[in-house]
């Protein structure tokens, strides 16, 4: 019954690795800073987390650009664009077969094939951590670079800060949903299956 | 559709111009009390007596005996501006009552130029009225200081204090940061200019800046933060220590300033934390009244706390989602 096909072309899986290794530098150094305490042993040498940080997110900034350009002109951008229609019925669909169908044996309610790579919730959270959270991250850190361009006051609040608030709950959201991420991942035809297919690229339909 | 385009426009414009507004207004806020000239009983002494010539860019000298006059320049080193003598904190004085009588006379002679002029201490040491600054502690701190040591003393307080101009800002502007920059100018009217302290020392001195340039972001950092906030050894017993240390006792470490017990807070927001207790919300909240975000200093407790709280609970669903799997066992998991 299970067929494989390929799933994930290589330069979606040279992203991926590049994009999951500099969020990952990104999250250790960025939480660093913000817990920053020269007795904890447990965060990284501030100086050090401030240009690990920075460099990473000039890089992270680079794949991006070129995992938006990949999404533009091959066949996997269609897999990002949502179909608002019936949303919420396809969200919870597979939200109850999470929770419920999946421990009752049914069978996988949107089953992965060549046409529909992701379910409706990894949908949902890949688009709105690729096109909603990352840019959002990448325009406030840049901004936090360059402070001069940020605007001095802001609805009385300082601009810098305001700026750093919101770098701060994008990154808190990043965490959370890379947390999930992982869970789900675990979810495949056997817990190790996605992960050794985000490699290999070879996906077997479950 | 051209409306709508003419609504954006309307918004940006109006929200450049709040923002200079409120640039201007905290400017402002950050002056001194205006005291004014008026009421100075002695506003027309000083300007009959000095100000005609020390007030003004262009003077005239008088030759009486040969009945001539000339314009001269006064040169900026012996300029004393009104406006600002009489809006510092001895507005209320004359010239003469820290200056000689002699200097009446001009050319001035050179009894008025051997005069010993005060210190801060004479007229302010163990005076109860000026108990919260702590003059005594001050004095003998400075006397401790590299600037009393290395140059026997030449480096008086007026020579950081200007003695015409002097007002307590970090007490009347909270720490602003148009505050800081003039406290740093105090220090880098010597120590950016090589001529100047060529003057005052036979030693080699570099100027100072590049020697900050392990700080990222300098220029941002020396308008954040004072230079004696990392030069001059803490003393909680007064707002404003006084020992400045030689370079290499100075602050260095980030974390001094970027953690939650942050120096800062026993320094330059030393007035602002007496005064009010913490903004709530923020470790270290008094300093976000400064237009500053000090990156690990300061953190907003809720998004710290809402933001671990999901991350947790996240945690524990995927734990108990894992134990229903291991216990109930998918079916598509044991077959396929
Ligand atoms: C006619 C103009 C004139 C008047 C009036 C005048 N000064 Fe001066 N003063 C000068 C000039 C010019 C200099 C700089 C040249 C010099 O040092 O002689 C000077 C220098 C000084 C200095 C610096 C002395 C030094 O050794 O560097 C002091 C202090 C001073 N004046 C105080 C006063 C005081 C106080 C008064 C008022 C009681 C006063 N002057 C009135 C023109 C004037
Ligand atoms: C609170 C005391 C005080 C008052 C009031 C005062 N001076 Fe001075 N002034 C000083 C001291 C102290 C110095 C020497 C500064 C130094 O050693 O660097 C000085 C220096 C000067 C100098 C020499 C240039 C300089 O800045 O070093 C001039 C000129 C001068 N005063 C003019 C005046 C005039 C004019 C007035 C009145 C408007 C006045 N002063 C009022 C304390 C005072
Ligand atoms: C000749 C005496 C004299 C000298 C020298 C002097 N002061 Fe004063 N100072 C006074 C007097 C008198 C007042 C009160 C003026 C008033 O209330 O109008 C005052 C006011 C002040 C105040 C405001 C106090 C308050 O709480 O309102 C400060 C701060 C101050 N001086 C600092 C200094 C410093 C710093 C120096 C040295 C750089 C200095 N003074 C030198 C006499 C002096
Ligand atoms: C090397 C420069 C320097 C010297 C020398 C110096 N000060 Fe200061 N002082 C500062 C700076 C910087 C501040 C903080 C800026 C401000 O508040 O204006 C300050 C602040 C003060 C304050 C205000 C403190 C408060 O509680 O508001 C007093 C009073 C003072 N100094 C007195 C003195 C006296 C007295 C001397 C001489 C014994 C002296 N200073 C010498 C640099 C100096
Ligand atoms: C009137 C000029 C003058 C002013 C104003 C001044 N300094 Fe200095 N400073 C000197 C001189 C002169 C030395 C001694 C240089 C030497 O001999 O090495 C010195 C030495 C120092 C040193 C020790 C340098 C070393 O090599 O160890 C430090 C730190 C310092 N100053 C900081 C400050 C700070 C901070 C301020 C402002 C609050 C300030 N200075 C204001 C002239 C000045
Ligand atoms: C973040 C802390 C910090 C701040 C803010 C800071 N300094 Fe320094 N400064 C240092 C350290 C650390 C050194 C020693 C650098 C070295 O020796 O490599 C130093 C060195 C110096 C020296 C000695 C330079 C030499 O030639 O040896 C002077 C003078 C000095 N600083 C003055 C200033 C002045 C003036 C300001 C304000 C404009 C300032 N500092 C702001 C930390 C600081
Ligand atoms: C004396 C205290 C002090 C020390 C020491 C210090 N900083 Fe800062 N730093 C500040 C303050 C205050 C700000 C806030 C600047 C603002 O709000 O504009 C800041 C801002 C920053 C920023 C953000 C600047 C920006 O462009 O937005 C970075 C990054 C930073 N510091 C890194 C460091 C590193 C790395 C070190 C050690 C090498 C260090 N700091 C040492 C006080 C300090
Ligand atoms: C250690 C970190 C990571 C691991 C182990 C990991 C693992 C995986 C796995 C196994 C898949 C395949 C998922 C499936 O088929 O269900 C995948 C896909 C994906 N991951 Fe990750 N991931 C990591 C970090 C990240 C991060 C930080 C992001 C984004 C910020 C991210 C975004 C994505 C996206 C967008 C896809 C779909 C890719 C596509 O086919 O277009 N991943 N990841």
């Amino acid at each position: 019954m299970s067929k494989s096909f390929y799933h994930y072309p290589a330069w979606v899986r040279l992203w991926h690795l590049t994009n999951a290794v500099l969020c990952l530098f990104l999250i250790v150094t960025g939480f660093s800073m913000l817990y920053s305490d020269p007795d904890n042993a447990l965060v990284v040498k501030f100086q050090r987390a401030v240009s690990i940080h920075n460099v990473c997110g000039v890089l992270l900034t680079i794949s991006y650009t070129l995992f938006l350009f990949g999404n533009l002109f091959t066949s996997n951008g269609k897999h990002y664009l949502l179909n608002i229609k019936g949303l919420g019925k396809r969200l919870w669909k597979q939200g109850r077969y999470y929770a419920y169908g999946y421990f009752k044996g049914e069978e996988s309610p949107f089953p992965v094939s060549s046409e529909r790579k992701f379910n409706p919730l990894q949908q949902v959270s890949y688009v709105g951590v690729m096109y909603f959270a990352l840019p959002m991250l990448f325009i406030t850190g840049w901004a936090l670079m360059f402070p001069e361009f940020i605007l001095k006051k802001f609805l009385g609040f300082s601009g810098i800060f305001l700026t750093d608030q919101f770098h701060v709950i994008l990154g808190f959201l990043v965490v959370i949903f890379l947390f999930i991420h992982l869970y789900v991942s675990t979810m495949g035809k056997t817990p190790l299956s996605n992960f050794r297919s985000i490699i290999t690229g070879w996906q077997e339909s479950h | 559709m051209i409306l709508s385009r003419y609504f954006v426009c309307l918004t940006v414009i109006l929200f450049v111009f709040s923002q200079q507004a409120t640039a201007r207004a905290n400017y402002q806020d950050s002056l001194p009390v205006t005291r004014g000239a008026e009421l100075s009983l002695y506003a027309e002494d000083n300007e009959t007596n000095c100000l005609v010539c020390h007030g003004k860019l262009i003077y005239t000298l008088t030759d009486t005996v040969m009945g001539m006059t000339r314009k001269q320049l006064m040169s900026e080193q012996n300029l004393v501006i009104p406006g600002m003598f009489y809006n510092s904190v001895h507005w209320s004085f004359s010239c003469l009552d820290c200056h000689s009588e002699e200097f009446k006379i001009f050319p001035h002679s050179i009894e008025a130029r051997f005069e010993t002029s005060w210190g801060c201490i004479d007229c302010h040491g163990y005076d109860p009225n000026y108990e919260q600054y702590g003059f005594e502690e001050i004095d003998a701190e400075y006397q401790k200081s590299v600037h009393y040591t290395a140059t026997d003393g030449l480096i008086t307080c007026w020579k950081c204090h200007d003695p015409h101009y002097y007002n307590p800002l970090a007490r009347q502007t909270r720490g602003g940061r148009e505050y800081i920059i003039r406290s740093n100018e105090m220090c880098l009217r010597c120590h950016s200019n090589a001529e100047v302290m060529g003057l005052i020392t036979d030693e080699n001195v570099e100027i100072v800046l590049p020697k900050h340039e392990w700080l990222p972001d300098v220029d941002r950092h020396l308008e954040a933060v004072r230079c004696i906030d990392c030069h001059t050894r803490m003393n909680d017993s007064v707002l404003v220590a006084h020992e400045v240390m030689p370079a290499d006792s100075a602050v260095r470490g980030c974390t001094d300033c970027h953690s939650q017990n942050s120096i800062l807070m026993g320094t330059l927001y030393k007035y602002a934390a007496r005064e009010s207790r913490d903004e709530k919300g923020f470790v270290n909240g008094v300093m976000l009244r400064n237009d500053s975000y000090v990156i690990g200093a300061n953190r907003s407790k809720l998004i710290s706390f809402a933001g671990l709280l999901i991350i947790g609970m996240t945690l524990a669903f995927a734990l108990v989602h894992t134990i229903f799997r291991i216990v109930v066992k998918p079916k598509d998991q044991v077959h396929e």
